[in-house]
């Protein structure tokens, strides 16, 4: 081996006992756990693909089709908000003047708040009662629109994506922004001198040149939304209520690994076996998002 | 003189050393109960004990898996507070040899049978002294209630009267917090004990009947139509919702606790609140009150100071503990003998505990929820809140009960 070889993986090491810590044992140990039955104590059981027959068609199959089917859906909505009003606001942060630093503090400043923390203030201001939202709907003569927001089944789900978007939208401001900070100015001068209207600017120039950025984006999206949980345990809590309506794949994995209410069984075996699902249905996305970001970097 | 001084300064860290105190750490999902724990302390240092108390409390949704996984790792405290059995957690911790029985430890003479019962596992070795007995049922505002004149009521059409009277006045009849889907079990568990009746629940744990049963069906009718009596959004409402409503008098009733009496006096010391057993639906069966036990005091493996743990056990398995216990935390103690604290509310809850508890439950403490699909966490909670929203009707609320607890609980799959 040559002294640069060595120096590389001497380099590399440090980071690479990290990553084999950290990520590649759990997921191992994981992938293991899942073919035992094993309440946290004690000996384990082996029970083969058990565990799986009981999260895809068992006693949690519909709990986990829901859930899935959850977690699809916050992938849609997150997307189409958090890109959407992410690159709209952009737009309209690069364009303004005055105040620009302002309004780019204020979008991104929610981003700095903890996820419990966002629940936990979110809780207050959604309270029936004495929450905030219902009050002031209450007191512009749109009493008829307040609702228990988080005890709705009809709009729970949908609350805790609007939640999560308040909370996250600052941060793909910031990514679009740099993105269109990007363009070359000459362009977008060029196709208002031939008459282009803001919309045609928009859809003919921006658009398409932050395509990349939305596609990256939408790929982190896909896999941070099939791993949510931090957000619906804050509003909701592991019983991701009212009866699993706001359950996603996160939740589900936090009930079956360590147990419900009360005195019911914890079992690693099955929230490992969880958990390598949810893996299974993240790594083709991630591998594409692999490949899009090594063929951008060679075509650069 | 240097090795003078040096062997001066060792044997006075040595002296040190053996007069400190050995601490004896608690871990608990109970924060309620830090108060309890100084006062153990004090009055074990009076009685020549040394020892100093560590409690740590953590959240109640938390604790379990951060004690399990503390255990496992051989770390974790001295002493646990164990959920009863029969229940997988414990079960598992006794297992796993992570819990020491203090039979030949600590004696438990103070302690009725049934109370014990909740704490003897299979091999019939006690695994823990227990520390309080819970007690749930409706606890309404005596203000209110002589306001407009109303009784007590001793049946469901009676409870139903009231709540109309209440809601023509402009009165909130009941705080209910839907959002907290345990909350919503426990209402329909204490409601099925006196509608239902023990016998209903014996033959349902035998499996001479089963959820598809009309008279389960009934007990959710029974509960789905008294939604009009909720305030209004209470299925976004949490228990601190409902404690701090109730406290300042915004509805008169409540499904709930005995512990939560300690809140709302803290929020409001002129309360006046009242308790009575969830009415039956019929004038000639009479009511009961679901009563268990809530949990014990363990001794874990991993203890670094297990005689002096013992010490801290014996203690709590003493009527003095119980007396200390009730009056910081205003709860019931399990032990026997404790000197309860001049609380009409604690007095009248204790003689109801004494007389009227059911003797078969199908909440906690019952067998029915101490595997997966539980009917706490999985039928109950989320069933009582689909039901309360309108997604599912009685009787697929009773076909959910009936499908998840016969995957797994022998005596109902036949039916």
């Amino acid at each position: 081996m040559s002294i640069k070889k060595k120096y590389i993986l001497l380099f590399v090491l440090p980071a690479l006992t990290l990553y084999v810590t950290f990520v590649i044992y759990p997921f191992i140990y994981s992938f293991i756990l899942s073919f035992y039955r094993w309440p946290g104590a004690g000996a384990r059981t082996f029970v083969g693909l058990q565990n799986f027959k009981d999260v895809l068609f068992g006693s949690f199959g519909s709990e986990f089709r829901n859930a899935f089917l959850h977690n699809i859906y916050y992938f849609i909505l997150v997307t189409i908000l958090e890109l959407g009003l992410g690159f709209l606001l952009a737009i309209f942060l690069v364009s303004i003047v005055k105040g620009k630093r302002f309004f780019q503090m204020m979008v991104y400043l929610p981003n700095i708040i903890s996820m419990i923390l966002v629940g936990f203030i979110w809780s207050m201001m959604l309270n029936p009662q004495i929450g905030l939202v219902n009050q002031i709907l209450n007191h512009i003569g749109l009493g008829v629109l307040a609702r228990p927001w988080l005890g709705d089944p009809n709009l729970a789900l949908n609350t805790v994506i609007a939640v999560n978007v308040w909370r996250n939208l600052g941060f793909y401001v910031l990514v679009f922004t740099a993105s269109l900070l990007d363009i070359p100015r000459e362009l977008l001068e060029a196709a208002y001198i031939d008459g282009a209207s803001n919309f045609k600017v928009i859809t003919k120039i921006l658009f398409p040149l932050t395509l990349p950025t939305f596609q990256t984006l939408s790929i982190l999206l896909f896999i941070w939304t099939f791993n949510v949980f931090d957000i619906v345990y804050a509003l909701e809590g592991a019983q991701a209520g009212p009866f699993r309506s706001t359950d996603v794949l996160g939740t589900l994995f936090y009930r079956t690994a360590f147990g419900g209410l009360g005195s019911s069984r914890a079992d690693f075996g099955l929230g490992a076996a969880v958990a390598v699902l949810i893996f299974v249905v993240v790594m083709p996305l991630s591998l594409v998002y692999a490949y899009i970001v090594d063929r951008r970097s060679r075509n650069a | 003189m240097r090795r003078v001084i040096f062997f001066s300064a060792l044997m006075a860290l040595l002296i040190v050393t053996m007069m400190a105190s050995t601490t004896v750490q608690i871990w608990s999902w109970r924060s309620q109960d830090a108060p309890v724990w100084k006062e153990v302390q004090k009055e074990m240092n009076a009685q020549g004990i040394d020892v100093k108390i560590d409690f740590r409390s953590f959240l109640p949704t938390e604790y379990d898996s951060k004690v399990q996984i503390a255990l496992q790792g051989g770390k974790g405290p001295d002493i646990i507070y164990s959920r009863r059995l029969p229940g997988q957690r414990t079960q598992a911790l006794i297992d796993a040899g992570l819990l020491i029985p203090i039979d030949d430890k600590v004696s438990l003479s103070h302690f009725n049978t049934s109370v014990l019962n909740f704490i003897k596992a299979s091999d019939g070795k006690h695994y823990g002294v227990p520390f309080a007995v819970q007690v749930v049922g409706i606890f309404y505002n005596k203000d209110i209630y002589k306001k407009y004149g109303l009784k007590v009521p001793k049946t469901w059409s009676e409870l139903v009267k009231n709540a109309e009277i209440l809601k023509k006045n402009g009165v909130t009849p009941f705080f209910v917090p839907g959002k907290a889907g345990w909350a919503l079990a426990m209402q329909h568990a204490m409601t099925g004990v006196s509608v239902l009746g023990p016998c209903w629940i014996k033959n349902l744990l035998d499996g001479q009947t089963n959820f598809l049963d009309p008279a389960w069906v009934h007990l959710n009718k029974l509960l789905n139509d008294l939604k009009p009596y909720y305030q209004k959004g209470f299925m976004g409402n949490t228990t601190d919702d409902l404690n701090a409503a109730f406290a300042f008098g915004q509805a008169a009733m409540v499904f709930y606790g005995v512990w939560g009496y300690g809140q709302w006096k803290e929020l409001n010391p002129n309360i006046n609140v009242g308790y009575f057993m969830v009415p039956p639906d019929c004038e000639y069966a009479q009511p009961w009150a679901y009563v268990f036990m809530d949990g014990s005091l363990a001794l874990t493996s991993n203890s670094k100071h297990e005689n002096m743990a013992i010490k801290v056990l014996q203690f709590a398995a003493t009527p003095r503990f119980g007396t200390i216990f009730a009056k910081e935390t205003l709860n019931i103690p399990a032990v026997k003998g404790a000197t309860m604290p001049n609380v009409p509310l604690l007095q009248e809850v204790l003689k109801v505990a004494e007389e009227h508890a059911s003797p078969y439950v199908y909440w906690v403490g019952s067998v029915l929820t101490s595997h997966s699909p539980s009917l706490y966490t999985d039928v109950l909670s989320p069933g009582m809140q689909a039901m309360y929203a309108g997604k599912i009707t009685p009787e697929e609320f009773a076909k959910m009960a009936q499908d998840k607890i016969s995957q797994w609980y022998k005596p109902l799959m036949k039916k």
